[in-house]
């Protein structure tokens, strides 16, 4: 049910990130309003309540798409997960402009009747079945409640006591806000003699999106069909690469032979027999001391690159092939020569040349 | 540190974060959402010239009367007699005794949009006796036919629309606009196209020149056709129109 949850911790990446984001939203609505406002002569400019309750409308729909851009973006090219990673934050501050939206609405059009504004909200239009008249407000108050319960279990509390499976299922629903939110501007906003700019922003937006959804997909498929060739040409997967924890390792069972520890050492993954040569301890189950595989049992000592212990000692393991494609590591189950080494496959970069037992660079 | 979950994509023992990169793409985003932005911010619907200046209060001499809303008959500073509607300061009209008419003043703040006037009544005791004289002919309403008219526009209610909202029209003011139409306040008409800047928007009311009914309220705001008549009471246009005659585009 639950797993090891520890409070989350502010690094100085995470403060920066939420500066960016903070500044990012400021510039935003400070441009929309800013631009409304010069738009009309002086004495013809929006009131306060709608200039803020327009521009905190697209600024939310605006941070949502970008947010749901991420994803897609990650999978497309590392250099985005920087992003990914703090999506989170995204979500919440998205949640709490829409509020803002939301609050602005009820209170500006809602407002000031026999009526209570909160139920204005749900009975003052029921022309479900017609596309002008449509009560787009309700779809905008769905999607309100979606961004809601998302922000609400956004922290790892909620990930480590739902279990990453519910987690995970209950923050996709961020497409059905999305989707929500299309429907609500196109039916609102976006109707009316001035409404085709609205129109146009979120049909692209929301091409973008699917676009980049679409193009992720294609490219995990052919991922995909990469992986099954690799694997149809013999090697083994051993899993993503930052998974295995640093300086320890992940064993794979090949279909004959030794089993196989597969060790990463910071950026650096390397395969190595699981058999210790002292009294057959599991490798895989030590860990990297000063630069050695160090046995669990005896400690012995192997160098991950060649599978020699150190001098003055002389006992040898076999070491195997490793590649990593799309962060995932494979190992060919084929041992090379004792005392010989492929060289490490480095974690997102070329891999240095192989060597061997005299720690001499051999050419390949 | 490299084994916290939730930071080990970018750990900085695993993969250089490309700060570069993540610099160059803040900015990107900046400068991409500031634009996307000062775009947006110029769309949509024109406030319109509409004015509403609540801390002026003042006193308004005229003839009440009740239908087919509660108005008051001024003399407007040219001599002709001129129409302001009441309406309370918020989405509710006036409430009157049945008999309220004749000679009285009014105290409120002007809300105005081109020849089109209402008063906001002041809160407690707005209506009073005045003190001057009524003028004479301003009991004449001259009723003119101007003819037919196949109009496709809005509904609105006129007191959003002559200023108490900016902008007060289109679907996004729908809700506020059926409160407003509900609270009993004057609805008008504009034309597509003119319901943003213009300042001519005749009343709307039933082909009797009497108020619509609730069956009105789901075309509020709509962009709908409608063909009646044109006819003038005195300063204020009126578009009468049957309810069968209203249809949506
Ligand atoms: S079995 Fe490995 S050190 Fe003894």
């Amino acid at each position: 049910m639950s797993h090891d949850y520890r409070v989350v911790q502010w690094t100085p990446f995470k403060k920066t990130f939420d500066l960016w984001l903070g500044s990012g939203i400021i510039v935003f609505l400070a441009a929309h309003v800013a631009s409304a406002v010069f738009a009309f002569p002086p004495d013809q400019h929006a009131s306060e309540v709608q200039l803020a309750l327009r521009a905190s409308g697209s600024c939310a729909f605006a941070l949502l798409s970008l947010i749901l851009a991420i994803g897609p973006a990650a999978r497309l090219s590392p250099r985005f997960l920087p992003l990914l990673y703090n999506r989170r934050h995204m979500g919440v501050v998205c949640f709490l402009i829409a509020l803002l939206h939301g609050g602005l609405v009820v209170f500006w059009y809602h407002g000031f009747s026999g009526m209570n504004p909160l139920v204005s909200v749900l009975v003052s239009n029921s022309e479900f079945h017609s596309a002008r008249g449509f009560p787009f407000e309700t779809l905008g108050v769905g999607a309100l409640l979606i961004l809601f319960v998302m922000a609400a279990t956004s922290h790892d509390f909620w990930n480590a006591n739902l279990g990453p499976g519910l987690w995970k299922a209950i923050h996709m629903s961020v497409y059905g806000a999305y989707v929500l939110i299309v429907g609500h501007v196109m039916l609102g906003a976006a109707q009316g003699d001035e409404g085709f700019a609205w129109a146009l922003a979120v049909g692209i937006s929301a091409a973008l999106v699917m676009g980049l959804h679409l193009g992720a997909g294609v490219l995990e498929a052919r991922r995909g069909a990469l992986m099954r060739r690799i694997v149809a040409e013999g090697w083994l997967r051993v899993g993503a690469a930052l998974d295995i924890p640093d300086t320890r390792a992940r064993v794979v069972s090949p279909p004959k032979g030794e089993r196989i520890a597969v060790f990463r050492d910071g950026d650096r993954i390397h395969a190595i027999s699981n058999v210790c040569r002292h009294q057959g301890g599991p490798l895989g189950e030590g860990r990297i001391v000063d630069g050695s595989i160090t046995c669990p049992w005896h400690g012995f000592q192997y160098r991950p690159e060649d599978g020699c212990s150190p001098p003055p000692y002389s006992e040898r393991v076999a070491t195997y092939r490793t590649r990593i494609q799309n962060g995932i590591v494979f190992v060919h189950p084929e041992a090379l020569p004792l005392g010989t080494g492929p060289g490490p496959t480095l974690i997102g970069g070329a891999s240095p040349a192989p060597s061997d037992c005299s720690g001499e660079v051999r050419d390949v | 540190m490299s084994d916290d979950p939730f930071f080990i994509g970018w750990s900085p023992d695993l993969h250089k974060i490309d700060r570069r990169f993540l610099l160059l793409a803040t900015f990107g985003l900046m400068a991409g959402g500031g634009g996307v932005a000062a775009f947006l911010g110029r769309q949509g619907q024109p406030p319109g010239p509409g004015i509403w200046d609540q801390s002026a209060i003042a006193g308004h001499s005229g003839l009440l009367v009740q239908t087919p809303w509660p108005m008051l008959r001024m003399i407007g500073d040219d001599g002709a007699p001129q129409t302001a509607f009441l309406a309370t300061t918020g989405k509710l009209a006036v409430r009157l005794a049945a008999n309220a008419r004749g000679w009285v003043k009014v105290r409120g703040s002007l809300i105005s949009r081109g020849e089109n006037r209402m008063i906001a009544v002041d809160d407690g005791h707005w209506l009073g006796a005045s003190e001057g004289i009524e003028p004479p002919g301003l009991r004449d309403w001259p009723e003119e036919d101007l003819g037919a008219a196949h109009l496709v526009g809005e509904i609105l209610d006129a007191k959003c629309w002559f200023g108490a909202m900016r902008p007060g029209y289109g679907k996004t003011h729908k809700a506020c606009a059926t409160l407003c139409a509900k609270g009993g306040l004057p609805l008008a008409f504009c034309q597509t196209g003119s319901c943003g800047s213009g300042v001519d928007a005749p009343l709307f009311l039933d082909a009797d020149g009497r108020r619509h009914g609730r069956d009105i309220l789901p075309f509020i705001a709509d962009r709908v056709m409608a063909k009646g008549r044109m006819v003038r009471v005195g300063d204020v246009v009126q578009f009468r129109v049957a309810r069968p005659d209203i249809h949506r585009v």
